[in-house]
């Protein structure tokens, strides 16, 4: 079964690692729909 | 993980009911990435935020790992992350990642 | 214009434990969330001294004391023990100075009396400030007398007033500057004077270290991350000035910038713009610590055993200024920036701060030397889970290089090695961003070491809730290119190699052409040896640019001309009229415009208007043109000066000069050459225009104008005067400027779409035949379809039950269909790319 198709996603995304758009673009592209997306920063 | 963030981790598992969320991370290391699933599945480690205590199991992975990232279309990955494939430690967050969820 | 130059650099840290603890955010929200931590109560036991913090090997690097080869050499981490170093108060960049003497200094900076300060501790410090030889006598008159501890318990106790404490004991305060307004509560006021005294003594070391006498600095960019102003304009400013005061710039105004952590790149991108334009001579870009980062990561720190490393404030200050013909310059043609439209992927952030700046002025990762990203100490946020900050964005430009086609896989390593740097600098946010290398790289430009460094700066915007873009700038730090650099702007003196063997109008003609030449300017000096010469002299240097006939060159290349029309009197382009740049009609097309556009644009017209000859195919370029311009690629299409208009010109056109490059496929555009050249003398002479022009293609550096066997004396002069004229205005840097942005918008995958349009054209086997709706009366006429393609249109009506017939109108191919199906069957063609 697929993990994120149909599924709403939380995005904790990281300033120095992957940031939360990007995270938000794939999520999308497998059919999850993407209730909230943040960035986190440790700098 | 930053206080406001598990706010909304909570108030969002408790609207949409805990099955039904999955929580995708960015973090840039394993050990970072640990500790953000750690709070959304066990509870917060630190005993700082609103999920101290809380353990909501929540579906986590960080968006590198394989099993989301089979999901995923092949181009838009490549676009937003391919790059930064060659920049993170790609197996200590997969493994990192996976010591976790076999606490569940 | 010449470019600016780092004339001096300051670099200061101050070591504030007790702020830590009563001000860094991550120790004043514990206290409100979970006030009998464990981490409250043993942070106090991992608190570093005075003389461990001057002892660390990064903090010595951060003043200049120590190179950053040898802290990378010391190896990770440098906290362990064994790994101190023997450190100075006192480095080449700036200091580090103690606690004590910064509360002092913070009260000096006070001007609206609210900092206060314990009658003994004044005076058991007041000397140490003033030993400080940056430390003007100025400064010391603005340090009070004490007042008595009660005072202080009582403001602090009672009055909101926020404390100042030194080795764990209260001696100040500074208070509220007003009893009901946030912005000017007894926080806001502490953290902004602390940026404002970390600021000034930034300056006071960069005073001392450029030498430069304070009554010249006219201009002062604040780059701090705080924001000063009352509660009717939260950041109304400025620190700038406030800072400039205290430091004795009395001739200096100024004011603040901000863009998170990339806040120091932009200011430093515009103080260089603001000398560059001759506005200020001297400015001096600005950026204080901040207390509210003090221990962020200290949690992680006291669990790992480790000392709380976040317990100084940083500092510095740097001095652009006018060009000196020795300092380093700041280049802002290669300029980085992080756009609204810029993806946020590490990888599209990476690709507009470093590569698309290079690529815009023709280099590769491997001309910049050193690549200076944000340099935080890996020391601070390895044990944080955050990684090697430095190191990543190292890993980051190299692993875009390799995806690029730049650098080999297995070359990364030794890329990172060679161009990359360590990170040292506190996490203070802004402080570390690109910017504290700025010192090391003018020492290392002056020495010769180094020629050149990039400086990129990256914010994470998205904390200010106002937006989700995150951004950054960046900008090059390169060898000063001496006095030769002041004096652009006026033509220096080019010579041009002609070599038009074959000439059917004899060595006499030729001569003419010398002598013409001559008279506009321009050294020609004639090739006997042919091409062979020609080709030694351009690659020697010796010829700065060649005019020839029948140079052959490669598919890819091809020439754009320069007539003059007869209707007016005006000069324009014809994109293309000898050579290749795609052995596809079309293709070929939308490559000329962007070589017209090059060839106008290195004679110096600024925005030119583009036509598009009504040759075969021309509807199709119309089509592309418009899609590279929705790519980003500035098209800027002209209208006919016919009736109805449009970007596809009529004949009339051609002789009125309507456009200002005038697009065609070489062949036509070799006609018109010859047309435009010979129509006045009967056809053997061409006796007016500029010739064939250069070959222009993408990565072709070498400058060969054509003109042809029949070319006249004042044909040939005219073309060495138009390559002399591109030669002085930078006609590479403009090709590789206009390619790049081009690329950017897609030119290469619209040629692929082009030629892979080609083939599907044709009918595929075994298709369904399409039956015709039933007939009716047609009066609506679309126009705009290609004349090869409009059997296909009609078709494609049928196809979706429109009746529709094909027909040749007056003015080019026409469908027409009924007046009722007029709207749906325009749609219809337009979604299938017949019409644009």
């Amino acid at each position: 079964m697929a993990i994120l198709d149909g599924k709403k996603v939380i995005i904790i995304g990281d300033r120095d690692g992957i940031p939360g758009p990007a995270i938000a673009a794939c999520a999308e592209s497998a059919g999850a729909e993407v209730i909230f997306s943040s960035t986190e920063c440790f700098v | 993980m930053d206080l406001e963030n598990q706010k909304r981790v909570l108030e969002f598992s408790e609207q949409y009911g805990q099955e039904n969320v999955v929580v995708l991370l960015g973090a840039a290391e394993g050990e970072a990435a640990s500790l953000a699933a750690e709070t959304v599945t066990l509870g917060d480690p630190t005993f700082a935020g609103p999920l101290a205590g809380v353990s909501l199991g929540l579906t986590v992975y960080h968006v590198v790992e394989p099993e989301v990232k089979e999901e995923f279309n092949a181009d838009v990955y490549d676009e937003q992350c391919g790059m930064m494939e060659m920049v993170l430690d790609v197996d200590d967050i997969c493994s990192e990642m996976n010591a976790i969820r076999e606490q569940l | 214009m010449s470019n600016s130059v780092i004339k001096g650099t300051g670099y200061v840290l101050v070591h504030v434990p007790g702020m830590v603890m009563d001000h860094g955010t991550t120790q004043t929200t514990e206290k409100i969330v979970n006030p009998n931590s464990d981490y409250l109560k043993e942070i106090g036991s991992h608190m570093r001294s005075y003389e461990q913090v001057v002892n660390y090997a990064p903090n010595q690097t951060y003043i200049g004391n120590m190179s950053i080869e040898a802290l990378t050499q010391l190896g990770q981490p440098w906290y362990e023990e064994g790994k101190e170093v023997k450190g100075e108060r006192y480095g080449k960049f700036g200091e580090i100075m103690p606690e004590a003497e910064f509360l002092l200094l913070m009260q000096a900076c006070d001007a609206f009396d609210l900092v206060r300060l314990e009658k003994g501790f004044v005076e058991a410090h007041k000397a140490e400030l003033a030993a400080d030889p940056v430390i003007t006598e100025e400064i010391m008159a603005l340090v009070k007398d004490g007042v008595d501890q009660s005072e202080i318990d009582h403001f602090v106790n009672d009055e909101h007033a926020e404390s100042m404490t030194y080795e764990g004991k209260l001696v100040g305060y500074v208070k509220r500057a007003h009893d009901v307004d946030t912005n000017l509560s007894a926080h806001v006021m502490f953290e902004n004077l602390v940026a404002k005294a970390s600021g000034v003594l930034s300056i006071l070391h960069l005073l001392r270290e450029s030498g430069i006498d304070p009554l010249d600095v006219e201009y002062v960019v604040d780059c701090c991350e705080e924001a000063c102003g009352d509660m009717n304009q939260r950041g109304g400013g400025n620190f700038a000035k406030a800072e400039a005061e205290i430091a004795g710039l009395k001739n200096a105004t100024g004011s603040d910038a901000r863009g998170f952590c990339a806040g120091p790149s932009h200011a430093m991108v515009e103080a260089a713009a603001l000398v560059k334009s001759g506005a200020y001579k001297n400015v001096v870009v600005v950026g204080g610590g901040c207390t509210a980062k003090l221990g962020m990561n200290g949690k992680d720190h006291v669990k790992k055993g480790l000392p709380v490393l976040e317990d100084v404030l940083g500092g510095f200050a740097i001095l652009v200024s006018e060009n000196d013909g020795v300092n380093p310059e700041i280049n802002l043609e290669v300029l980085g920036r992080h756009t609204v439209g810029t993806s946020s992927a590490p990888q599209g952030v990476i690709q507009a701060l470093v590569m698309d700046p290079l690529q815009a002025n023709g280099m590769s990762l491997m001309d910049v030397d050193k690549f200076s990203p944000e340099l935080q100490n890996p020391d601070v946020l390895k044990p944080a889970g955050a990684g090697d900050v430095t190191e990543a964005n190292n890993k980051m430009i190299a692993a875009l290089g390799v995806k690029l086609g730049m650098i080999p896989k297995t070359e990364m390593k030794t890329f990172m090695e060679q161009h990359g740097l360590t990170g040292y600098a506190p996490t203070q946010g802004h402080i570390p961003s690109g910017v504290p290398y700025l010192g090391f790289a003018r020492q290392s430009i002056l020495e010769g070491t180094t020629k050149n460094a990039m400086i990129i700066g990256k914010g994470s915007l998205f904390l200010g809730r106002m937006t989700n873009l995150f951004d950054g700038v960046s900008f090059l730090v390169q060898k000063n290119t001496g006095k030769e650099e002041a004096v652009v702007g006026a033509a220096k003196t080019v010579t041009i190699g002609l070599a038009a063997e074959g000439t059917e109008l004899g060595e006499e003609n030729l001569k003419q052409a010398v002598a013409l030449a001559a008279k506009k300017g321009v050294k020609v000096v004639i090739m006997e040896g042919g091409h062979a010469e020609m080709e030694a002299k351009l690659a020697s240097g010796e010829i700065d640019g060649a005019v020839a006939a029948h140079y052959p060159f490669p598919i890819g290349v091809s020439t754009v001309g320069r007539v003059v029309t007869p209707a007016y009197g005006k000069e324009m382009f014809i994109a293309n009229t000898t050579g290749t740049s795609d052995t596809d009609r079309v293709a070929a097309m939308v490559k000329n415009t962007v070589a017209g556009i090059i060839a106008a644009k290195a004679c110096g017209v600024e925005n030119p208007t583009v036509g598009i000859a009504n040759v075969d195919g021309a509807k199709a370029t119309e089509k592309y043109l418009k899609k590279l311009a929705e790519g980003g690629y500035k098209v800027n299409f002209t209208e006919s000066s016919r009736a109805d208009g449009g970007a596809v010109m009529r004949g009339n056109d051609l002789l009125k000069g309507t456009p200002d490059i005038m697009v065609m496929d070489s062949l036509t555009g070799n006609l018109m050459m010859k047309m435009f050249g010979a129509y006045t003398t009967g056809g053997s002479y061409e006796a007016s225009g500029f010739g064939y022009g250069p070959g222009l293609g993408e990565g072709f550096n070498n400058l060969v104008l054509i003109v042809s066997r029949a070319s006249g004396a004042p044909v040939i002069a005219n073309a060495c005067a138009y390559a002399a004229e591109l030669i002085n205005n930078g006609w590479n840097k403009i090709a590789a400027k206009e390619y790049a942005a081009a690329n950017k918008a897609g030119l290469a995958e619209i040629v692929a779409e082009i030629k892979a349009a080609n083939v599907k054209a044709a009918p595929a086997a075994g298709a369904a035949k399409v039956v015709a709706p039933a007939k009716e009366t047609v009066t609506f006429g679309i126009l705009g379809i290609e004349v090869m393609d409009i059997e296909d249109a009609a078709t494609a009506l049928w196809a979706e039950g429109i009746y529709a017939e094909s027909g040749m109108g007056c003015t080019g191919p026409v469908v027409l269909v009924s007046d009722a199906n007029g709207a749906k069957a325009t749609e219809i063609l337009k979604a299938k790319g017949f019409i644009s």
